[in-house]
């Protein structure tokens, strides 16, 4: 998918609730290009322009188990301390 | 290894990544506009939606980049820039520290090769040279004498080898041509085993080389080699002529090897340092057949080395030498009579012994060196600060957007560090250049100048004080521009006051701190300048004008006899007072101005006990004292019927140091053997050295055992130029087994005797004016910077009445404080310096008001004139311009 793509995908995604300042996107992908977690070819996309397409690699889907684990945890313990305090 | 390819590929993926965002911008334009929306409105709704589009970029370009390196090296090509822009800023600045560093890293060098590297022998650090004090000589430290150092061998076993050795100028032929004259050394067979140098080619002295009688046989060394025999592979066995006598080479020694010339290691330590003493080229043995030796004396005719044994000390063996002596003393004829510790030995690490002397000299020139180095570097860090102040804006502006303060400095320093860089570079090239120059013509005797040359030692120091002259120099404005307060620069209009007081007055403080060092360096240069001045025109006793001197060696095979060397001489005399050139023409027996030699007892016979100060006995022929015009005191001079007479002539110390008051003339005389009759006395001359007081001389007629050292002196008609060629020409001719060893103008020689305290002083002067110079420099430089940041006050003063010459005036006082400040500091500093330097000076006194007063006058216009410049264009500005705002 490539970074244009990935915008929509997000905002529709999350019906609207995420809005993510578009532009941070890019700085984001090159980092994480260049540690290695996702990989990218340049392609064309359906409306014929050429762009860069992203795709996951191993590594990245490890790094992304790891940072979704330590998310949920990170919920877990968020709405822990919130149903104690409701309650 | 990815990340590696990608780094690889920076630069693509940074394109890359801009254009993908470009890419994106395009694609949400493009949806836009299919809604409806105009393409304008489209485009720009898309850029808000994006976000900061200039930051984005960057931050994505910057994941791929090494930012802060990228920084530095932007930052760079924007100073290199930046001057050439400012080509005369530039240009100055690298040739001051151009000059700096190169005279730093030469001086280093000198200072390295000479003193700190340790000497090129096998544990050098062992080698002494042995001393003996004899107090019946004076008890100075002297050569030895031979036959002492042979009862040490045998007795201290604080020496695994002793040796003995003395040098001298011979002439040498490597065949049947005529000699040339050549450094030699005469030493025990020993000589390379107590150095522990092993010849390359051949073999090394067997113990009994030089047996008289023996084979007769030289070691050469590798210069010898290459000069005599052009570097023949079958040298070994090939004869060499010395004096006129064939020896077999039986060794070359390997090319490191260098043996101190006749200069370095002296026999009498007090004697004048003559100049141009060639490197020893020949070894020669000789085996000392001590029972003809006598015990009481032949000192200071040779020079002994010894090493150490293992585990005995410097102090140790002496002591253990000091014990050998006072039996020596108990058993030598006389010895008895004398005193306890009348008879004394010293020792002195050989390196001190050879490089001692110069020691003091080489590091005040280094002092000197780093001196002008720091005022060059506080020099540029004025002018820099100067330059920095008037883009303190462009500082306030980075800042004002977000410049890290690191940034802001290192900009600032970069640009120092390519001037001094590139001052460096120059450097080298200048620094290698003149060792170069120094080598081949050294106006000093430096001990191991062969063994100067630009090491990477002395490039390593040439580094490090090139980065360290430019963080001097740029550490000031560069700490002002990062600490720069970006609201106060930002709200001034450009002409109203540039940067804080505080900038000013740092400025202001580094022109007194740079005047101060000046002061005190042209006031030590005046002093020495006074010294050898006095040195040159105080009454010498003799006159060095118009004449020239010749020394000439006889070859012992065909003068070994006296009678062939009065024929000789006489006939040299004759040809040359025939010449229409010559005045008046003598012969005598030392060279002028080279210290005391042929010292000897004199005493008056009916005073047989009497302890008598030692003269130096002269042989001359008649007329010797009209050519050198010494002054009759009492008596007479020479005359040709003195030939077959026992009379002598005392210098006027002598005279009244035997017989007081009474009148000398008839009295009689022992010396040399003989009893003379006094005849004359001529006034005190300083002939032998013109920084000492006369010596206590005693002249001879040469007839009487005619020494085989010969030396003519003639006194031209008309001037001294070209006696000495003449000199050479007439002494060839009389015979083809004389050759000159050398001829000079007598002045040459004055000059020559005292090329120490020239070289120190013209260095001075040279440093002197430099320092001047670069005073001057600043001060120029702080006033105009000034004035500019005045100008609004001086326009305000000027429309408010105020002439020009109170404006002069007002700037000029400006200097004038630090100027004057620096002054008085640096007086009173130099009455305490002057104080160490003392006996490097020659009747110049401390306190030496001629040279304050000229001094403070010469500072005092060399800072109007450097102030005169800007002073006049603040006051012909027009109060219109000044006032007019920014």
């Amino acid at each position: 998918m490539h970074g244009y793509a990935l915008v929509e995908v997000i905002k529709r995604t999350s019906d609207n609730l995420l809005q993510v300042e578009e532009g941070s996107l890019y700085p984001a992908l090159q980092r994480m290009l260049k540690s290695g977690w996702v990989a990218a070819e340049w392609g064309v996309s359906s409306t014929n322009r050429r762009v860069r397409i992203y795709r996951i690699t191993p590594a990245g889907r490890k790094q992304l188990e790891r940072k979704v684990s330590s998310f949920e945890r990170m919920l877990q313990g968020i709405a822990r301390v919130m149903g104690t305090s409701e309650s | 290894m990815r990340i590696l390819r990608y780094l690889l590929r920076r630069r693509i993926s940074q394109q890359e990544a801009a254009a993908e965002i470009e890419g994106h911008l395009d694609e949400r334009a493009t949806e836009l506009m299919d809604a409806g929306i105009p393409e304008l409105e489209a485009r720009a709704q898309a850029s808000r939606e994006f976000g900061n589009l200039a930051l984005l970029t960057e931050e994505s370009r910057a994941v791929w980049g090494w930012t802060r390196l990228e920084a530095m090296i932007l930052d760079f090509r924007l100073a290199l820039r930046g001057l050439r822009k400012n080509p005369g800023f530039a240009l100055t600045a690298i040739l001051t520290l151009g000059v700096g560093i190169g005279a730093s890293t030469a001086v280093f060098t000198v200072v390295d090769s000479v003193i700190l590297k340790p000497l090129a022998y096998e544990q050098s650090a062992k080698l002494v040279a042995v001393w003996e004090h004899a107090a019946a000589i004076g008890g100075e430290a002297v050569g030895p004498n031979p036959r002492h150092v042979d009862v040490w061998s045998q007795r201290a076993n604080a020496f695994s080898g002793l040796t003995s050795f003395s040098q001298g100028v011979r002439g040498v032929s490597p065949g049947a041509e005529s000699p040339r004259p050549v450094g030699l050394v005469v030493c025990q067979p020993n000589l390379f085993q107590v150095l522990r140098t092993v010849p390359r080619l051949g073999r090394d002295f067997r113990a009994d080389d030089g047996k008289t009688g023996g084979p007769a046989v030289a070691i050469l060394t590798h210069a010898a080699w290459q000069g005599l025999f052009s570097g023949d592979p079958g040298v070994i066995g090939r004869v060499i002529r010395v004096d006129d006598m064939p020896r077999e080479v039986v060794g070359v020694l390997p090319e490191g090897f260098h043996f101190p010339n006749g200069n370095t290691l002296r026999s009498f330590r007090s004697v004048e340092i003559k100049k141009g003493v060639p490197e020893p080229w020949v070894f020669v043995p000789t085996v000392f057949d001590y029972a003809q030796m006598e015990w009481n004396g032949n000192y200071g005719n040779w020079v002994t080395l010894g090493r150490l044994a293992d585990g005995f000390s410097m102090s140790a063996a002496t002591a253990q030498l000091k014990g050998i002596q006072e039996q020596l003393r108990q058993q030598i004829p006389g010895g008895g009579n004398q005193k306890p510790g009348s008879l004394s030995a010293s020792l002195q690490s050989l390196q001190e012994a050879m490089v001692g002397d110069s020691g003091q000299g080489i590091w005040l020139l280094m002092a000197a060196v780093g001196g002008l180095l720091l005022l060059a570097c506080l020099n540029l860090a004025n002018a820099q600060l100067g330059r920095a102040v008037s883009s303190a804006r462009d500082a306030a502006v980075r800042a004002a957007l977000g410049a890290a303060r690191w940034r802001l400095l290192w900009s600032v320093l970069i640009e120092n560090v390519v001037l001094s860089g590139m001052g460096g570079a120059l450097g080298i090239v200048l620094a290698y250049v003149g060792l170069k120059l120094f080598r081949t013509h050294s106006p000093i005797d430096l001990p191991r100048l062969a063994e100067v040359e630009l090491n990477p030692g002395a490039l390593l120091f040439c580094m490090a004080i090139t980065i360290a002259a430019g963080i001097v120099a740029g550490l000031l404005p560069g700490v002002r521009f990062a600490s720069a307060a970006p609201h106060g620069s930002l709200q001034q209009a450009s002409t109203r006051t540039l940067g804080s007081r505080n900038s000013h007055r740092v400025r202001v403080w580094l022109i007194g701190a740079q005047v101060f060092g000046c002061t005190v360096l042209l006031l030590i240069t005046g002093l020495f300048s006074r010294s050898l001045l006095h040195l040159l025109q105080q009454d010498k006793g003799f006159e060095t004008e118009r004449a020239a001197i010749a020394e000439a060696r006889l070859l012992s095979k065909h003068f070994g006899d006296a009678v062939a060397r009065v024929r000789l001489i006489d006939g040299v005399l004759a040809a040359l007072r025939s010449s229409a050139e010559v005045e008046s023409a003598a012969y005598f027996s030392a060279m002028p101005l080279e210290g005391e030699s042929w010292i000897e007892f004199a005493r008056r016979p009916e005073r047989q006990g009497e302890n008598v100060p030692m003269v130096n006995a002269r042989w001359v022929s008649p007329g010797y004292f009209e050519a050198i015009r010494q002054k009759l005191v009492a008596g007479r001079f020479f005359e040709e019927r003195d030939r077959e007479l026992s009379n002598v002539i005392v210098s006027e110390g002598e005279a009244r140091a035997l017989w007081g008051a009474e009148n000398p003339i008839g009295g009689q005389l022992n010396a040399l053997g003989k009893t003379f009759t006094v005849i004359g006395v001529v006034g005190d001359s300083r002939s032998t050295s013109v920084k000492r007081a006369p010596a206590r001389m005693i002249y001879v007629h040469y007839g009487y055992r005619t020494p085989s050292q010969t030396f003519f002196i003639a006194r031209g008609t008309h001037g001294a130029e070209t006696l000495p060629a003449l000199m050479r020409q007439v002494i060839s001719a009389q015979s083809p087994h004389v050759f000159v060893a050398r001829t000079k103008t007598l002045n040459a020689q004055l000059n020559d005797s005292l090329a120490r305290e020239r070289f120190q002083t013209f260095v001075l002067i040279a440093f002197g004016a430099s320092a001047l110079l670069l005073a001057m420099l600043g001060i120029y430089g702080v006033l105009s910077y000034s004035v500019a940041a005045r100008k609004q006050e001086i326009g305000l003063r000027m429309a408010l009445g105020a002439s020009r010459s109170s404006v002069y005036a007002l700037t000029m006082r400006e200097a004038g404080f630090p100027v004057a400040g620096g002054l008085a500091a640096g007086l009173a500093v130099s009455f305490w310096i002057v104080r160490l330097i003392d006996k490097f000076l020659y009747g110049a006194k401390a306190v030496d008001l001629p040279v304050i007063a000229s001094v403070v006058l010469l500072f005092a216009s060399a800072a109007t004139a450097a102030a005169f410049f800007p002073a006049r264009h603040a006051a012909s500005a027009n109060p219109m311009d000044a006032l007019r705002p920014d």
